[in-house]
């Protein structure tokens, strides 16, 4: 079954024109998404995401390789009639909210009463019904962006494609927009997300993949690089957190992570000690930590390179 | 279809200022047909008239070079691209939204100029023959400088369509009389500004079909050129 979306061997070079300079932005990417998942599409800022995206929305012609959206070429406009798409910087004409938003309908070919209906349905999921009336030119950041996320919704898009979508957010429409992000993957929609706030993709995709100067360092399950196959922490008492360097005390529990291959070594200190080991469990880091780990790796590799 | 015009709407929507500010022109048109001594000064009339309709290839040059480089600055241009709509589309809608604000300002001052100077002698019948010189000759000013804006900035575009636009008029001095007509804008404008009360107006419709076949050309050149651009880097 063809992915919702797939980059092949993809490679995307800006010239500069007066210079002469050539920037890669993106270098043999290839990744395929799934249709009905939530993909979260991470790298540092200048790592090359909204590169890919404008790729694969068909702003951009790429260098070389190719690619498909719900299996058409990328830049086959009848494709996008399927696809919702929200930029990283939202910028929508001044309009009054609904009219806006049925005017991106009607470019999608909707139209009449079933328009009319889905615009206020949308606005009323991304919280602006009661601003619906008002000209998006008097929205605040948040606002625009939300209503940025309801013309995206609009067609009721099997594919959604999202640069940045929470980033201007309070919290609270925070939580709103993620619960709306997990009722449409529920509905089998498939669901690319661009983001820098990690706990959100953290909570929220089944997939992960990271960017890093324009190449893909790393792809895999959430749950997959949250879990830590390397440190194991051991929860023991009955002994002194002073057994072990960098141990730590807790409600008279003393935990200790450990590298696994050394678990057992460990175990049998407190034993030996007179503690007792109460549980052990596979170290789980944050997205935070994987994120940080992959890019510091890949830069040191970087200027190793160079060097 | 819908998308094209949906566009072309929102254009002259967003151009609503400009146009207006345009239509103040018209107005100070209809302004001096109340003040004027007819038949004494419609010679001054008819100047003012002439000078008012002149405005709107300039503009259309201002309409057309900018429409996508703005539209691309202010990265509205994603959202509309992001549906289905094809690019040539998406210029169809900008040619028609250029030529629809030409058309307002061509047909309100077409409605002026049949009161001013159809009082003062001029037929009315002429005044829409001008009217439809000038829409055609805007309509192809139009494209062409948006043809140069897809891939030239809006400075650059007026530059380059001025000089197309002009060409002909150099060609029919310095070549042949009849290369005069190989872009008629210039053609079509100069029939204008030469009109008078004295001499019969020569109506002949070849400059308006070849700016309208020309307007479709350059349109077709606009859209394969467009289709090449990567329209998501800054335009700066």
């Amino acid at each position: 079954m063809p992915g919702a979306l797939e980059f092949e061997n993809l490679a995307k070079e800006y010239r500069s024109f007066a210079s002469r300079r050539r920037l890669r932005a993106l270098d043999g990417f290839t990744l395929q998404v799934e249709t009905g998942e939530i993909f979260g599409f991470l790298g540092p800022n200048g790592a090359g995401k909204s590169t890919a995206i404008h790729l694969a929305m068909g702003f951009m012609r790429p260098t070389s390789g190719s690619g498909r959206m719900l299996g058409q070429p990328f830049g086959y406009a009848p494709a996008r009639r399927r696809v919702g798409f929200l930029a990283e910087n939202v910028a929508l004409y001044h309009r009054r909210a609904q009219r806006l938003v049925r005017f991106y309908g009607a470019l999608n070919g909707m139209g009449g009463a079933d328009l009319e209906k889905r615009s206020r349905d949308v606005l009323g999921a991304v919280g602006l019904l009661e601003h619906a009336g008002r000209n998006v030119g008097k929205f605040s950041r948040g606002m625009l962006q939300r209503v940025g996320l309801a013309q995206a919704l609009v067609n009721d898009p099997e594919l959604l494609i999202l640069d940045e979508p929470t980033s201007a957010l309070d919290p609270l429409v925070r939580v709103t927009i993620r619960e709306l992000l997990l009722r449409a993957r529920e509905q089998g929609k498939t669901i690319f997300l661009s983001s820098h706030l990690l706990s959100e993709v953290e909570l929220i995709c089944d997939r992960v993949a990271v960017l890093h100067r324009g190449r893909l360092v790393r792809l895999g399950r959430t749950a997959d690089l949250l879990q830590s196959t390397e440190q194991i922490e051991i929860v023991a008492r009955g002994i002194s957190d002073t057994l072990f360097p960098g141990a730590k005390t807790e409600n008279g529990f003393v935990r200790y992570a450990v590298p696994s291959s050394s678990q057992r070594a460990v175990i049998e200190k407190i034993w030996a000690a007179g503690g007792e080991v109460v549980r052990l469990n596979p170290v789980r880091r944050s997205l935070e930590q994987v994120f940080l780990e992959v890019t510091s790796t890949q830069e040191t590799a970087t200027k190793a390179e160079k060097a | 279809m819908k998308p094209v015009l949906l566009i072309a709407v929102n254009f002259v929507r967003e151009q609503r200022w400009p146009i207006l500010v345009l239509l103040l022109w018209v107005l100070l048109l209809a302004f001096q047909g109340l003040v004027t001594e007819m038949p004494r000064e419609r010679d001054d009339l008819l100047f003012i008239f002439k000078q008012v309709a002149v405005y709107v290839v300039v503009f259309s040059i201002f309409f057309g070079g900018s429409a996508i480089y703005n539209e691309r600055r202010s990265r509205r241009v994603l959202a509309v691209l992001a549906k289905d709509v094809a690019r040539y589309q998406y210029l169809s809608g900008l040619v028609i939204g250029v030529t629809m604000a030409c058309g307002i300002y061509c047909f309100t001052l077409g409605l002026t100029g049949s009161w001013t100077l159809g009082q003062s002698g001029f037929q009315i019948r002429d005044v829409w023959f001008l009217m439809a010189c000038l829409a055609a000759a805007s309509a192809l000013a139009g494209t062409v400088a948006l043809m140069f804006s897809t891939f030239l900035n809006p400075f650059f575009a007026a530059g380059a369509t001025a000089l197309v636009l002009l060409a002909p008029a150099v060609l029919e001095r310095t070549v042949a009389h009849s290369l005069g007509i190989v872009v008629p804008t210039w053609e079509l404008t100069a029939t204008v500004v030469k009109s008078s009360f004295d001499s019969p107006l020569k109506i002949s419709w070849t400059p308006i079909l070849l700016a309208i076949v020309e307007t479709v050309f350059f349109w077709m050149i606009s859209a394969w050129i467009f289709t090449r651009v990567d329209i998501a880097v800054a335009v700066e």
